[in-house]
């Protein structure tokens, strides 16, 4: 960590970033975001086991985005939103420093095509938990996943916190918020919960980074993520795609191909 | 309030069969917003639209909803009538009361509710409706023709002396196509390079049109009026302007035992070589493949001997992108290989051959220079037998389809082998002659009756070798089915046509549509066979199903008549039903933002970037926008936006609601 807060001073201090993104210790265990405008503010840095979040939800903000470059600790999932995000042009090239730690040392890479080159040298690897639980929705049958999700998703009370912490959920107008027409219902019910999940996961789907943050982030438990990175996984299995990965847009739903092996699009 | 007339038809008993009409019109003046509801026995008739425009001016209509047949068959005739009437064409909407009704239920009650609920979706929409405005576009005058065949060099000509520009695309290193191959031609046995090569030399020569030979088109962009065709020059590693033809390289060349691809195997070519004699431009190709120089890195004769230097062995292809308004396809077919019959011995017996191999055998511009001689051992054959149908009308080829040219050609080669061959004998085994066509029952019944052909209705099941001869093992279906065995000294084979080779991919780079066996699809198969389904783009000839000379010159004259039509306007109408990203005062500017997963998924090319600049000049956001005269409106667009910052005119998001809510 010293090595990161010691980099950071010098891009502060030289005036190559106005602000530097890190981890803080937060209430008890947890971990919460930094933000460090002066060189005496980094001493709060952290990095542990227990820091987890991806910090790219920040960097598209409309307040971060005026600060101007902002130097960000990247984890691998923080890298791989920033990278997707690049690719969706929601961040301009060269607009960050990244400071990668997943691999003791710094690392510290500012463009688009240097994050590509440093991510394809390490597989992507689903952690274990979710990896279980994947399986064992895999396990069930078409009957038994659909009670799953009906139950698990009956507690949902459309707080919209899965959203807000996804990095990927960046849209200033969301189309849940889109009441002209309102396709769907605001209210927290059955049907409307499920439509609002599936919209999402579809969104999500070959965009997801898998860090997992809206599982995390929803107050009565229900692991919404297994529904993105399912999703994802699928995506990943179906067309050979990861986000994340390419500088480039390579997102696999909405690629026009004439040689799709699907009939139909010819 | 919304003041909207319904007019139900009856489509004479289509519709009235099945679906109460009366009860329908009664029960649509219960919707809100219709003021106006009526039944009529052919509403497309002249006075079904005229009561449809009266109405619209004694009731005050600002929308119109005309339940009758398929949006596809009179959408055009009844937005024409309103937009006649004075409202804007595109407030009146057509429920499809037929294909989605009467043709799809038995008569009943339930029925009769369906055909009004039908009804009332297109009421709610046409409430939600907007009057749009058609999309002019510019036409770019210069038309394309792919492919230099016979139909290929009919469309141009026509096209080019109604004084438009044309540029005729070849694959090949000459123009000509199949017609020049061939030795004489049915049902008038004139020869066929007398009468196709000067029409080449008039295509060259016409000042209208450019010739691309050795040229294939790689990339098409654009719209009808305005594509932009990317054409790859292949190198033919010489310098067309210096060539002056004079064939001393393709004498030298010392790599002289080349199958010959426009003899169809049965002669040799050179490395160097024009494909035949009368070739247009005669201009020779290097075959890089084969060539010495290519293979070994020495050789250069024909550099050496070319007294214009025109020979460049480093010559590149070359990608040129040319503006066309439109396209003609007449790419033409290819015949199916005697290696795809493993009964008649996989191809393996040189003395079997097709169709166009025996055009070859009789021309007198052919490798025996027009003398019979069996491609074996150079003989003259005694007997020959024609098998008609090898491969068309079999499904288990995997062509179910005739081939429809071939019965009129073996009756030709059968005439044409017993004017060289007096004393031999030919038989022709068939399934049914189809000789329909101007002359043509009559040429058969000449190879018949004067020239002493012997038909047989029956199939081969097996040919066989024995002794130098073939033994053909067929049954004569009109004697019973009796077995018949002839010796024979050669076989010729009508192989089926199928499309050509890389026609699916051409026509996906073209967007064309093309059926299971890869010919090309017209868009209506009785009123628009010479177009397809995408504006601006022609066929002519075998590209589209097998047709012979008369078929292909006629469907070229048709194709180049559409293509002249085109260009008689300055600017084109397109439909406005297009894609549209929603623009809002600032500061939101557009709910779109700006990541540009719709630009891969649109298949025309269509969505660009626009930046919202404040005054200072500095960009504001980055935005899709879809141009219109690019977009066909087939709304992929508008499903992958995630905030739904994309509406299609006509189909937009609040129409869509509005429809599924009123059910």
């Amino acid at each position: 960590m010293e090595a990161v807060i010691q980099r950071a001073k010098e891009l502060l201090e030289q005036g190559e970033v106005k602000a530097v993104l890190g981890y803080a210790k937060g209430t008890g265990s947890a971990r919460r975001p930094h933000f460090a405008r002066q060189a005496g503010q980094l001493d709060k840095l952290v990095m542990d086991e227990a820091c987890v979040q991806n910090l790219a939800v920040y960097v598209t903000k409309h307040e971060v985005k005026k600060l101007g470059k902002v130097a960000v600790v990247a984890l691998p999932v923080t890298q791989r939103a920033i990278l997707q995000l690049m690719a969706e042009r929601q961040l301009r090239d060269g607009s960050l420093a990244i400071l990668a730690v997943d691999d003791g040392a710094v690392k510290e890479l500012d463009s688009a095509s240097a994050l590509e080159e440093h991510l394809a040298l390490k597989a992507q690897v689903l952690n274990a938990k979710d990896k279980a639980s994947l399986a064992d929705l895999e396990a069930m049958d078409q009957g038994q996943r659909w009670a799953y999700w009906q139950k698990e998703l009956s507690r949902c009370m459309k707080c919209y916190a899965c959203r807000n912490t996804c990095p990927m959920c960046y849209c200033d107008h969301c189309t849940m918020d889109c009441n002209r027409p309102q396709w769907v219902p605001v209210a927290s019910h059955g049907i409307g919960n499920l439509e609002y999940h599936m919209v999402r996961t579809m969104h999500l789907a070959g965009r997801c980074v898998e860090c997992g943050d809206c599982g995390r982030a929803c107050p009565v438990g229900i692991p919404v993520h297994l529904l993105t990175i399912g999703a994802e996984e699928t995506v990943h299995e179906l067309f050979g795609q990861r986000a994340g990965h390419k500088a480039k847009l390579d997102y696999a739903l909405s690629t026009f191909k004439t040689d799709d092996k699907e009939s139909f699009i010819r | 309030m919304s003041r909207i007339g319904v007019f139900t038809c009856h489509c004479g008993e289509n519709i009235g069969a099945t679906v109460d009409c009366v009860k329908v019109a009664e029960m649509c003046k219960d919707i809100p917003g219709v003021v106006h509801s009526v039944e009529y026995k052919y509403m497309c008739s002249d006075p079904g639209q005229r009561q449809m425009q009266e109405a619209i001016k004694e009731h005050k209509l600002d929308g119109v909803v005309v339940a009758a047949c398929s949006p596809r068959m009179h959408e055009p005739t009844f937005r024409r009538a309103a937009g006649d009437a004075g409202i804007n064409p595109y407030m009146c909407e057509m429920a499809n009361l037929r294909e989605h009704c009467s043709w799809v239920h038995e008569k009943g009650e339930a029925t009769t509710q369906k055909a009004a609920d039908l009804i009332r979706v297109l009421v709610e929409k046409v409430k939600h409706n907007e009057p749009l405005h058609p999309i002019k576009v510019p036409v770019t005058r210069t038309a394309m023709v792919i492919g230099g065949g016979v139909g290929g060099i009919q469309v141009a000509l026509d096209i080019a002396n109604g004084g438009h520009k044309v540029v005729l695309v070849e694959k090949s290193p000459s123009i000509g196509g199949h017609m020049s191959q061939l030795s004489e031609t049915f049902p008038t046995l004139d020869c066929s390079q007398c009468i196709l090569t000067p029409r080449m030399v008039e295509a060259a020569q016409h000042p209208n049109i450019t010739l691309m030979t050795y040229s294939e088109v790689e990339k098409v962009d654009g719209f009808i009026g305005n594509f932009k065709v990317t054409v790859r020059k292949k190198a033919r590693k010489l310098d067309e302007h210096l060539c002056t033809g004079c064939g001393l390289c393709i004498q030298k060349c010392p790599n002289k035992k080349i199958s010959d691809e426009f003899n169809e195997g049965l002669g040799t070519r050179t490395a160097i070589y024009v494909p035949f004699p009368q070739a247009v431009p005669n201009k020779p190709v290097i075959d890089t493949l084969n060539c010495t120089y290519y293979k070994t890195g020495k050789c250069k004769v024909c550099e050496k001997m070319c007294p214009t230097n025109a020979i460049r062995f480093d010559q590149e292809d070359e990608l040129v992108t040319l503006d066309i308004g439109a396209i003609v396809l007449a790419t033409g077919f290819k015949l199916m290989k005697t290696d795809a019959f493993p009964e008649y011995g996989y191809g393996k017996h040189k003395d079997i051959i097709d169709g166009m191999q025996f055009e070859r055998l009789a021309s007198a511009s052919g490798p025996t220079s027009g003398v019979m001689k069996r491609p074996s051992d150079g003989r003259s054959p005694e007997t020959v037998v024609f098998i008609a149908c090898s491969g068309s009308r079999d499904r288990a080829k995997g062509v179910p389809y005739c081939s429809k040219i071939c019965c009129m050609y073996t009756a030709k080669h059968a005439m044409l082998y017993k004017h060289k061959v007096h004393s031999g004998k030919a038989y022709v085994f068939y399934m049914d002659i189809r000789a329909a066509g101007k002359d043509y029952d009559e040429f058969v019944r000449r190879a018949i009756e004067e020239d002493e052909v012997k038909y047989i209705r029956g199939r081969v099941s097996k040919i066989y070798e024995e002794d130098g001869k073939l033994i053909v093992m067929g049954a004569d279906t009109l004697m019973g089915g009796e077995p018949v065995v002839i010796k024979a000294d050669m076989v010729v084979l009508a192989t089926a046509v199928q499309s050509n080779d890389r026609s699916e991919e051409l026509a996906q780079t073209l967007h064309v549509s093309y059926d299971s066996y890869g010919f090309f699809a017209e868009a209506h198969p009785k009123l628009r066979p010479v177009e397809t389904n995408t504006a601006g783009i022609f066929l002519a000839g075998a590209c589209q199903a097998p047709r012979d000379i008369p078929e292909t010159v006629a469907q070229a004259s048709g194709a180049a008549a559409k293509v002249v039509g085109l260009f008689s306007n300055e600017e084109l109408t397109r439909e406005p039903i297009v894609a549209v990203v929603n623009r809002q005062a600032a500061p939101v500017y557009s709910t779109c933002v700006g990541c540009f997963i719709c630009q891969g998924a649109c298949p025309y090319q269509a969505i660009e970037q626009e930046e919202i600049m404040a005054r200072s000049g500095e960009v504001i956001m980055t935005l899709a926008r879809i141009n219109p005269g690019l977009c066909q409106g087939c709304g992929t667009c508008v499903a992958t936006c995630r905030t739904k910052a994309i509406d299609l005119q006509g189909f937009s998001n609040e129409q869509l609601y509005a429809e599924l809510m009123t059910l």
